[in-house]
């Protein structure tokens, strides 16, 4: 065990604390209150206490009276009453009241505490597991909640547009009108299937495993470097690619390709239009087993105020040019899956830079 | 109905919606005047500017709910802010996905502003559109 496990001792005579911490001290950590007062301060400094022995006979309050105090503000900590007598009506305070795992009697053998101990821990264990599979659940349930959202209103509303422009078309016979209806009818279904490709990433994400192969950055890039080239040539928009790599580097290739990919489309999608000189920089140095990766554009730049949540699910930034929401939330985990940071840089009207860097798996 | 100049001011943040209700409104109508804004901010601009309205007829403001930035309710609530005079030179209506069934909170929070004429559900139609063309003249 790499650490002891911490255990609190509230007993208002010293004596019986002496003992106690001189038969375990060596395998436990203990901690020694002769006081409610002095019990609860060592639980405030001590948040990591797992198992909390109490005496029911003390003066002012009892073993009972304190378990009860603590049951909201510390929760977590698992239970223990020693007590000298079979006091049946505390014993069943105590269950009531107190939340109390188990009693030992009063004098104590040193293998009567182990095993509590052992046993007490077992059961924090288990609770604590359960208090993160919690916590973990309650994440899922919140991004379903923002996923529902989502759905009813940025793949619906797409959707009546484009039965909108059907409608529309019932009244159209001019053929020159019909394919400008088209054509801005075909932005919005590309729009829609983007996000529903965004959608297979985030799902590639969380269910997919990784799969650890040495990286050509050079030829990863090339895969993608036709389908940006074509953009950058419609958008008027200058495209730098260089790459920097002379030693192996191991990692997971849809996993890279997820978050240069999603980097280099919001660097050409958020192009300041009224500039002449549009330009999307990617620069790959590797370097001591780390890659670092900068994708630097000179669009439009991110408020300061919205820079600490743009990795958020479904948080967009800008109001003209509407993205899903979905892209840097996917970054952040495809970076979170690959042990990989990233930072941004961005100043509003001039451009912005994110930074990568990934460790070698 | 055909010699009444309407005119119509969009405010939607979808090119796509907005050009389909402008087609719709100049198919729809020989003598019509149409000015689309993809942002709520900019249409209250031109409002403030123009406060005898843009025809001479009451100008109808085809206002889209969900919008990043300015809201149409933003909206709604900043236009009630302007004086009477300007009000009366236009009339809101409310065009969106949302419907009663699908979003009933939001469609009663909408209709108790006091500007707000009435609610037509998207996707538009040429019936929708005449309705609403009875309805205002």
């Amino acid at each position: 065990m790499d650490e002891k496990i911490k255990i609190l001792y509230v007993d208002d005579e010293p004596e019986n604390l002496v003992g106690f911490k001189a038969s375990l001290r060596l395998d436990y950590q203990i901690i020694t209150a002769t006081s409610v007062p002095e019990g609860i301060s060592c639980l405030n400094n001590h948040p990591d206490i797992r198992i909390i022995f109490c005496d029911q006979r003390m003066p002012g309050k009892t073993g009972v009276d304190f378990f009860e105090d603590i049951r909201v503000s510390h929760p977590l900590p698992v239970r223990i009453m020693l007590t000298a007598y079979t006091d049946v009506e505390s014993i069943i305070d105590a269950i009531n009241k107190g939340n109390i795992f188990r009693f030992v009697k009063k004098p104590w053998t040193e293998t009567d505490i182990v095993l509590a101990i052992e046993e007490a821990n077992k059961f924090y264990m288990a609770t604590s597991m359960l208090a993160i599979k919690n916590k973990e659940l309650q994440a899922a349930y919140d991004e379903l909640t923002k996923f529902a959202y989502s759905v009813s209103h940025d793949i619906r509303g797409p959707l009546v547009g484009v039965l909108g422009g059907i409608n529309l078309a019932g009244l159209i016979d001019n053929v020159a009108e019909m394919r400008d209806l088209l054509a801005v009818m075909k932005i919005a279904v590309i729009k829609l299937d983007t996000y529903a490709l965004s959608m297979h990433d985030y799902y590639t994400l969380q269910k997919g495993l990784l799969k650890i192969t040495a990286i050509d950055f050079n030829a990863v890039i090339d895969a993608m470097k036709t389908m940006y080239s074509l953009t950058s040539k419609a958008n008027n928009v200058d495209f730098k690619i260089n790459v920097e790599q002379d030693e192996v580097f191991v990692s997971d290739k849809i996993t890279l390709k997820i978050i240069i990919g999603n980097l280099l489309s919001n660097a050409f999608k958020y192009q300041d239009k009224t500039k002449t000189n549009k330009l999307v920089e990617l620069r790959v140095e590797v370097n001591n087993g780390m890659a670092t990766i900068y994708v630097t554009d000179t669009g439009i730049g991110i408020v300061e105020s919205h820079l600490g949540e743009i990795f958020n699910l479904f948080f967009r930034s800008n109001s003209t040019e509407v993205g899903s929401g979905i892209g840097l939330y996917n970054v952040k985990n495809a970076l979170f899956k690959l042990n990989g940071e990233i930072q941004v840089n961005s100043v509003l009207n001039e451009g912005t830079t994110f930074k990568v860097t990934i460790p070698s798996l | 109905m055909m010699n009444i100049e309407f005119s119509f001011i969009i405010v939607d943040d979808s090119e796509l919606d907005c050009y389909v209700t402008k087609k719709f409104l100049e198919l729809t109508n020989d003598n019509v005047i149409v000015k689309p804004f993809h942002n709520a901010n900019d249409a209250l601009k031109f409002i403030q500017k123009n406060d005898s309205g843009i025809g001479t007829f009451p100008t109808i403001i085809l206002l889209d709910l969900q919008m990043p930035g300015m809201t149409g309710f933003n909206f709604v609530e900043e236009f009630e802010k302007l004086s009477t005079a300007i009000q009366e030179n236009y009339i809101v209506i409310i065009l969106t996905v949302l419907s009663f069934t699908s979003d009933p909170n939001n469609i009663q929070r909408i209709l108790r502003y006091r500007v707000v004429n009435s609610v037509i559900e998207k996707p538009l139609t040429q019936e929708k559109l005449l309705e609403l063309l009875n309805q205002v003249s």
